[in-house]
């Protein structure tokens, strides 16, 4: 079973959850360009190492989560609340 | 409305046979010798509590995400769940939703929050599975660790249970093992299935609505 560590959660099996690509900001939905918007949705850096990402946990918590992974060894370094990244202000 | 008009009875996605009606519901009329079971609580009044998950709410609450406690606010008894970050489930006595709603909106009004309380009755499934067997038919059928190092009585999370996403609410009756589960009406039946299936082995058999406090139960 491949594990996920949910902060609110503990540590659950992936298939909880759904992921939701690299995390990045987000650009500003009042002036982007649609190939700034295209690159934000759809465009990854596809990192082989640690990468932060969107993870959602849909069977558990419903929250939304940033993780740090390491996409070769599956290694998690830290997991938290999108909304509690969001209020700090850093991703 | 016409004065012949038979009042109306509500059923729980769950099939009851033989059924029986108790209080407006249509349940089931068996009473199982066994000591493992499994009740189709589905009557129960359910109403939903949506909050910040670290505000007034949840210290007016005063339930956390994860743990549960047996209280009244003003409806008469209800269990009051955890059930996520921001989400609190109240279970109480099968016709009392209305009640409940209203003292859990009263009980809200002063923090000062968005918050939302919801009457989730009929939109869901709830199926307690109790008695010695009730963790090994479980753990068949989900990843969570039930030991009592892990998810003492009391515990509430959420997670897949036959690949359906439930809310498991350890809700031990006098000492004997039991777990609450909660999820999407639609998935009821399937759920019940996939639990008797699991229980087979284990000797699980289907009894009547327990229902909360004494009401076939003693606490
Ligand atoms: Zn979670």
């Amino acid at each position: 079973m491949m594990l996920l560590p949910c902060p609110w959660c503990g540590p659950r099996n992936a298939g909880e959850f759904k992921y939701a690509g690299e995390g990045g900001a987000r650009p500003d939905p009042a002036t982007t360009t649609p190939e700034e918007w295209r690159r934000y949705l759809y465009f990854h850096a596809n990192t082989r190492g640690w990468v932060t990402e969107s993870w959602y946990h849909g069977a558990g918590c419903r929250r939304w989560l940033v993780v740090e992974r390491h996409t070769l060894t599956h290694e998690v370094r830290g997991v938290r609340d999108a909304v509690q990244v969001a209020r700090e202000g850093t991703r | 409305m016409s004065e012949t008009t038979a009042a109306a009875v509500a059923r729980s996605p769950i099939a009851a046979s033989p059924a029986t009606v108790l209080d407006g519901w249509e349940v089931s009329a068996r009473a199982a010798t066994g000591a493992s079971t499994l009740s189709d609580e589905t009557p129960l009044a359910k109403v939903l509590v949506r909050a910040p998950f670290d505000g007034a709410s949840r210290k007016a609450l005063g339930v956390r995400f994860g743990r549960t406690e047996h209280t009244d606010v003003g409806s008469g008894e209800v269990l009051l769940v955890g059930s996520a970050p921001g989400e609190w489930l109240t279970l109480g006595a099968p016709g009392t939703a209305p009640a409940l709603r209203t003292a859990l909106e009263e009980r809200l009004a002063g923090t000062g929050e968005f918050t939302s309380v919801l009457d989730l009755t009929h939109g869901r499934a709830l199926m307690r599975l109790q008695g010695p067997a009730a963790t090994t038919v479980l753990a068949g059928v989900c990843a969570i660790d039930l030991a009592d190092t892990v998810t003492p009585d009391g515990t509430a999370l959420r997670t897949s249970v036959a690949a359906v996403v439930t809310d498991v609410v350890r809700d031990d009756v006098s000492g004997v093992r039991s777990y609450l589960l909660h999820c999407e009406r639609s998935s009821g039946q399937y759920l019940w299935d996939a639990l008797l299936d699991a229980g087979s082995r284990s000797a699980v058999e289907v009894t009547g609505f327990r229902g909360l406090g004494s009401a076939g139960s003693a606490r």
